[in-house]
């Protein structure tokens, strides 16, 4: 019979968090291509990377939240393991010397936090519309101030069930921090729900205020800038 | 380029697999344009997906990008909801590393790999602002130059083009840019540069040269009209292929493309010469890189790619002179790395215990084989060499180690093709399935899938088929339908080729001049991206077929005389017709003729093209 390859092999492995940006062409990356990207990019850069123990190993990298296509940021989290105790300064200074454009790593240390404990992600959104930006203003906060935001969620397909969209109202987890014209564009600094209990993207509530407002978008700019716990203390 | 860039950024959020039109990827070369003398637009007529794979792109990039004052970009056909986005909002085709027009390029080149692209090379043009016709464009740049096997027979093609460079392109490639770069100051005319590229061997310059047709619609002769060129043009062929320039790095994609790993090119040519097989004929002779170069090639890229997968490339990997020598060497590098070691195109006759349990020690796929026919007196006229016995024995090898999945190939149409050849088919897979019945349980896999799959078979240039009619239609219809009641089988699975693909890949691979407004013609109706079967639309073909007034079975199903003046007769791939001329022949007998390896039967390739077996009288041993 087959064996797995390294079964009876216990290799010790140090854990590691890295925190990564992901800018400019990078972010049209998509999640699971993120994945083989970073996976090569580790193995390019000769970090002794710790590899699963089973049939098919292979290198051992965890994302616990994905950030969708299109959106910027530098708090973007990536846990790894290595076979060796290395450094953190020596992890980070060799894992960004061969990467593409756009993605790089901002910090290394030892995961503090449980992945379960992210709750809620900090956001700021730019938008031109092809209505003034002080008249987006104005409708946005009518938008946001209202007792009810609804949403048309995307629902998978489960037993009993056909795929479809359900009417969900998002106004209790909206937390909105500042909201104002900058650059003749609409402005927008918030907190949505992120995580394995809840997970909402900046898009809904986007598409949700331009069917609000009847506004078309030209340009729009997201970033993440915060991943957050339930306490609002930073994920660390 | 900021102009480009910024629509981009907004259309991409609404865009399928948008990695695939922002380039950025790793590997990826942006120089300054300002201090660049020659600006190269590689072209793939083909989705991003399709076109990353392509070694020889990877090749050729790397050659003109080690130029300091020369910059090669990447260029490919978006997919049609891209196509329309980019129309929509005036998006010129841009090179995926500065972002720039490429109309305003020194050179935009395509590679041609298969017929089916060829309008996507004039949706191409279009979409970067160009008129598709070469007469069209007059000023000296941009260029549009083509390569890649099917420019064996360019002529469909030949209108669209300013030229063709036959055969391999490092060497060639280098002269022709090096005289570009040389005549660029003095701002030569396109005329005046493209009689001066003319002089360079490899160089096809379409429109310095008449073609005449007999009555018959067959052509009576072709000829050049200018005395720079020369009467017949010879590919090119690199001498000293271990020296040759090979990339120290890849362009490592985001998104998963079709071949996704790093790939190292072992040898170039064939020795077997299979009848059907135009690659076998037109890349030939066979050379070969030393073990050293490979392991080193290999450790380079993947040590500079990240690849966790690298895969040797050639026609018949299994023909390399010291194989079982090579892989234990890269073995060894690969399983202390991790790296999944992967062997495409094995042949099966010499595919030995220690070989199969090197390919299963990392990762136990499926076989592959492809008998390409169905009993042995068909195999012997399309000269694949391999018998029934090497078939079972690798089977049966297979099963015991525990292989549960196997894939055969086959070719319908076959020249001398009987109903019990294709009986032969259905009847082969069984008696596979036969065999895994026969190893013991403990032994085998826990279950056993045949998959069984025909082509049509298409006549090629430059093969000894070419003067050989397609089969028609309705013949290959109905012998497809003959191996399905032939199965019996559960465990054997059954898939074939869609029928108007075959035929025009027969039109377009034989034919003329005349063929390209078909091409035109076809590409005003919409046809793009023809070889995605959700894309291939074979009603707007056969329209544009009848407007022009150009008969499909003439090109395709008609059987052509030894003496027929073919479209592609002024291009040298330095095998003689006469040749080809026996080795019809011999087809037509069922007789087979020896391998290179086994003793050379006189293709017409000399000794100086560098051929390992060049001008070898009999079997010599080669040293392991």
């Amino acid at each position: 019979m087959a064996q797995p390859k390294n079964q009876s092999l216990q290799i010790e492995r140090w854990d590691y968090r890295l925190t990564f940006a992901k800018k400019g062409r990078a972010r049209y990356i998509s999640h699971l291509d993120l994945m083989r990207a970073m996976q090569r990019a580790i193995k390019r850069a000769g970090v002794p990377i710790w590899y699963t123990q089973g049939f098919n190993p292979h290198s051992y990298l965890m994302f616990p939240l994905a950030l969708p296509l299109g959106t910027e940021s530098e708090v973007e989290v990536l846990d790894i393991a290595l076979t060796e105790d290395w450094d953190c300064e020596r992890l980070l200074k060799q894992l960004n010397s061969s990467m593409p454009e756009g993605l790089y790593f901002v910090k290394a240390a030892a995961p503090v936090m449980k992945h379960i404990e992210i709750a809620r992600a900090e956001y700021e959104i730019s938008i031109g519309f092809d209505i003034p930006a002080e008249k987006a203003l104005e409708l946005f906060e009518q938008f946001v101030s209202r007792d009810v935001i609804e949403i048309q969620k995307r629902q998978k397909p489960k037993k009993g069930r056909k795929a479809g969209f359900k009417t969900v109202d998002i106004k209790p987890h909206v937390n909105m921090l500042e909201s104002s014209v900058k650059d003749g564009r609409l402005y927008i600094k918030l907190t949505l729900p992120a995580g394995t209990e809840l997970n909402l993207n900046t898009g809904v509530l986007v598409d949700a205020f331009c069917e609000f407002a009847g506004a078309k978008i030209l340009r729009i700019y997201t970033k993440r800038t915060k991943i957050l716990c339930k306490n609002g203390e930073e994920f660390i | 380029m900021k102009e480009i860039q910024e629509k981009l950024e907004q259309l991409l959020l609404n865009t399928q697999k948008p990695a695939r039109y922002i380039g950025g990827e790793l590997g990826s070369v942006v120089k300054d344009r300002d201090k660049v003398d020659v600006r190269f637009a590689f072209c793939f007529p083909d989705v991003y997906d399709v076109g990353m794979s392509h070694l020889g792109m990877k090749i050729l990039y790397g050659l003109k990008n080690r130029r300091e004052n020369w910059w090669c970009e990447r260029v490919f056909m978006p997919e049609k909801d891209f196509e329309q986005t980019m129309r929509e909002n005036n998006i010129p085709l841009y090179a995926l590393e500065s972002l720039d027009p490429i109309r305003d390029f020194d050179f935009i080149g395509f590679t041609l790999q298969y017929e089916l692209s060829y309008t996507n090379v004039l949706a191409m043009l279009d979409l970067a602002g160009l008129p598709v016709f070469a007469k069209d464009r007059t000023d000296l740049a941009p260029i549009v130059v083509g390569g890649g096997p099917c420019v064996c027979n360019p002529e469909p093609m030949a209108d669209f083009f300013d030229m063709f460079i036959l055969g391999e392109g490092e060497e060639v490639n280098v002269e022709l840019l090096e005289l570009y770069e040389k005549m660029k100051p003095s701002h030569p005319t396109k005329l005046e540069f493209l009689r001066e590229a003319a002089k360079i061997e490899g160089v096809y310059v379409p429109q310095f040269y008449d073609v005449s047709y007999n009555e018959d619609g067959t052509v009576s002769e072709i000829k050049p009209n200018t005395d720079n060129a020369p009467a017949r043009i010879k590919k090119r062929v690199v001498k000293d292929f271990d020296k040759v320039y090979y990339p120290d790095s890849f362009v490592v994609p985001f998104t998963s493309i079709v071949h996704d790993r790093a790939v190292v090119e072992v040898l170039r040519g064939c020795i077997r010469g299979c009848r059907f097989c135009q690659a076998g004929f037109i890349y030939r002779p066979f050379r070969e890189k030393n073990i050293d170069t490979i392991e080193k090639e290999t450790k380079c890229l993947c040590e500079q790619t990240g690849y966790e997968q690298v895969s040797l490339s050639s026609l018949s990997t299994s023909d390399y002179t010291q194989i079982e020598k090579l892989l234990s060497t890269l073995a060894d590098y690969t399983d202390k790395e991790n790296i999944n070691l992967s062997l495409p195109s094995l042949r099966i006759d010499n595919f030995s215990e220690e070989l199969l349990e090197k390919i299963a020690s990392v990762r136990k796929s499926g076989l592959t084989f492809a008998p390409e026919a169905g009993t042995q007196r068909l195999r012997d006229v399309i000269n694949k060499n391999i018998t029934e016995d090497e078939i079972m024995h690798t089977c049966r090898m297979a099963f015991e180690a525990g292989y549960g999945t196997v894939k055969l190939y086959f070719m319908l149409g076959l020249p001398e093709e009987t109903d019990d050849d294709v009986r032969g088919i259905a009847e082969l897979a069984q008696r596979v399935v036969d065999l895994y019945y026969e190893v013991p349980k403990e032994q085998r896999a826990s279950s056993i899938q045949v998959s069984l799959s025909t082509a049509t078979f298409v006549p090629k240039p430059f093969t000894p088929f070419e003067f050989e009619p397609q089969a028609l239609p309705e013949d290959i219809n109905r012998k497809q339908k003959l191996i399905l009641d032939t199965i019996k089988s559960k465990k054997i699975r059954f898939s074939y080729h869609h029928q108007p693909v075959s035929i025009l890949e027969a039109v377009l691979a034989r034919g003329d001049r005349r063929v390209g407004k078909v091409i035109y013609t076809a590409w005003k109706k919409g046809c793009t991206l023809d070889s995605w079967d959700e894309h291939f639309r074979p009603e707007l073909w056969d329209e544009a077929f009848e407007e022009c007034g150009v008969d499909k079975v003439f090109y395709a199903n008609r059987r052509r005389s030894y003496e027929e003046v073919m479209p592609w007769s002024h291009l040298d791939y330095l095998v003689s017709r006469r040749f080809f001329i026996r080795e019809n022949k011999k087809a037509h007998m069922a007789q087979t003729t020896r391998n290179c390896c086994e003793g050379c039967s006189g293709c017409g390739i000399t000794k100086e093209y560098g051929g390992v077996y060049c001008g070898a009288a009999k079997k010599s041993e080669p040293a392991n």
